[in-house]
């Protein structure tokens, strides 16, 4: 049955292909307007590089999870899940999985090529692709809760960051810290230890979290 | 007198209206009595000056700030779990006071600040994860007031308070992190005012002032939610047209 569930998931981001690229060429655009900003020379880039690049899987992963139940909570699908056989939980987790696949997998690929572009050396960009690995479920699944939890409401295009962005700090101050000792030549496991105990907290009892969630949003 | 009583919002809404009078009268003498205590009795601090007395407001509004954030989270354990209106109605109405009480603790710091530090905002390790709690407040008021359904409102705020109760030690100590290892402005933090009995006594009176001042205004919210939510009823409309 998961491998149905996995099939039907994964078909339903290949039938149209902009899934996988529009939160790609989002994250370039986004990194490409800050050196039209703040100017060209790259010793600046070096220092705020971390920064900026976390800022930008932010909002990819916000605008992507944003209206994550939308269409499945208007077509009835998800009161379908909620009454069936079918365990949601599971459902939820081979969703979150998906989404992040389709939606930070490729950033992280393309990880090396941002690293050119900004003169990123190779252990950094190494740390990097690191914590965005680890660091960018968690923010897909919180961003996930808070699209649960405005499900209810007819417009919430700025209501889900405005609530959601609190709880995305401890991921950030983590990861920027992790790469900026390592452009400091510190140590940095202690900080890529957090974050997956972070992720081993979040990723697990987030499915139940949101079972409850959608529960009290379909029920009133 | 049992709890099943005092839960029933009618029994409290008809009980609690000479408490709130009187309860809100003592706390606002009370209140300057220890504003008297702490401007004019305590002894001047011999590194800061005058200056420090500002913490008899300061430091209890941040106390009462991540108290009442507790309170709010606990109520909204309560009330997802068991089901009792009046502590649906707590839970919410504690969000605006929290808030209030973070913007004073915030306000006051910054002018604190300015005579300790030399500025009026520092990105200290306290000062930020304060100002992240307001923006916790700020979401669940946004997140409820957004809901035309107030019963799903508080539902989901309620999940909301407790996941981010959950997620306060996590910020907090990733903040002060965060600070520590960014070695932050020149002047980081000020000797701690030396702990002389005479300036902590009248810092725990304004403490215990500040949450009387809690349950004056907890309890007239209360029963302006109870109003809100049951003007329809008939126990109501009999009790207006007395």
């Amino acid at each position: 049955m998961i491998n149905i569930l996995i099939k039907k998931e994964l078909s339903l981001y290949f039938r149209n292909l902009n899934n996988i690229f529009l939160p790609l060429i989002f994250f370039f655009l986004i990194i490409s307007i800050f050196p039209l900003v703040l100017g060209p020379e790259k010793t600046l880039f070096n220092k705020i590089i971390p920064g900026v690049i976390w800022i930008t899987a932010i909002l990819t992963t916000l605008l992507t999870s944003n209206n994550f139940f939308k269409e499945d909570f208007n077509a009835g699908i998800i009161e379908t899940y909620l009454t069936s056989d079918v365990s949601i939980e599971i459902v939820l987790f081979i969703r979150i999985i998906v989404c992040w696949i389709f939606t930070c997998l490729p950033i992280v690929i393309f990880i090396p090529i941002v690293s050119i572009l900004f003169d990123i050396t190779f252990q950094s960009s190494i740390v990097i692709l690191l914590t965005l690995v680890i660091g960018t479920p968690i923010l897909i699944s919180i961003g996930i809760f808070g699209s649960a939890l405005t499900l209810g409401l007819a417009k919430n295009n700025i209501l889900t960051p405005v609530i959601i962005i609190p709880f995305y700090i401890p991921v950030l101050i983590f990861s920027a810290s992790a790469i900026q000792s390592v452009s400091a030549g510190l140590p940095y496991d202690m900080q890529i230890y957090i974050l997956a105990s972070l992720l081993t907290l979040v990723l697990p009892t987030m499915p139940y979290l949101l079972k409850y969630t959608l529960e009290i949003s379909i029920n009133n | 007198m049992n709890i099943s009583k005092i839960a029933n919002l009618k029994f409290f809404y008809t009980k609690t209206q000479r408490i709130s009078i009187y309860l809100s009268f003592s706390t606002f003498v009370l209140f300057c009595i220890g504003i008297y205590w702490g401007l004019f009795i305590a002894p001047e601090d011999y590194l800061q000056g005058n200056s420090y007395r500002i913490m008899y407001v300061h430091v209890p509004a941040a106390w009462l700030s991540l108290q009442t954030y507790m309170i709010m989270a606990v109520t909204a354990f309560i009330a997802l779990v068991w089901k009792i209106k009046i502590m649906e109605i707590i839970s919410i109405q504690c969000a605006p006071i929290g808030a209030f009480f973070t913007i004073i603790a915030l306000v006051t710091g910054m002018i604190w600040g300015k005579p300790t530090w030399g500025t009026y905002w520092v990105w200290d390790a306290r000062l930020t994860s304060e100002l992240i709690l307001l923006f916790l407040y700020i979401g669940v008021i946004v997140l409820y007031s957004s809901f035309v359904d107030k019963r799903q409102a508080i539902k989901i705020t309620s999940l909301l308070s407790i996941i981010g109760l959950i997620n306060i030690p996590i910020i907090h100590y990733s903040v002060e992190w965060w600070n520590t290892l960014h070695q932050g402005p020149t002047v980081t933090k000020f000797d701690k005012p030396s702990a002389h009995i005479t300036m902590l006594l009248p810092l725990l009176y304004m403490f215990i002032v500040f949450n009387l001042y809690f349950l004056a205004v907890m309890i007239q919210r209360i029963r302006l939610g109870i109003y809100i939510r049951e003007k329809n009823s008939k126990w109501m409309e009999d009790l207006s047209n007395d």
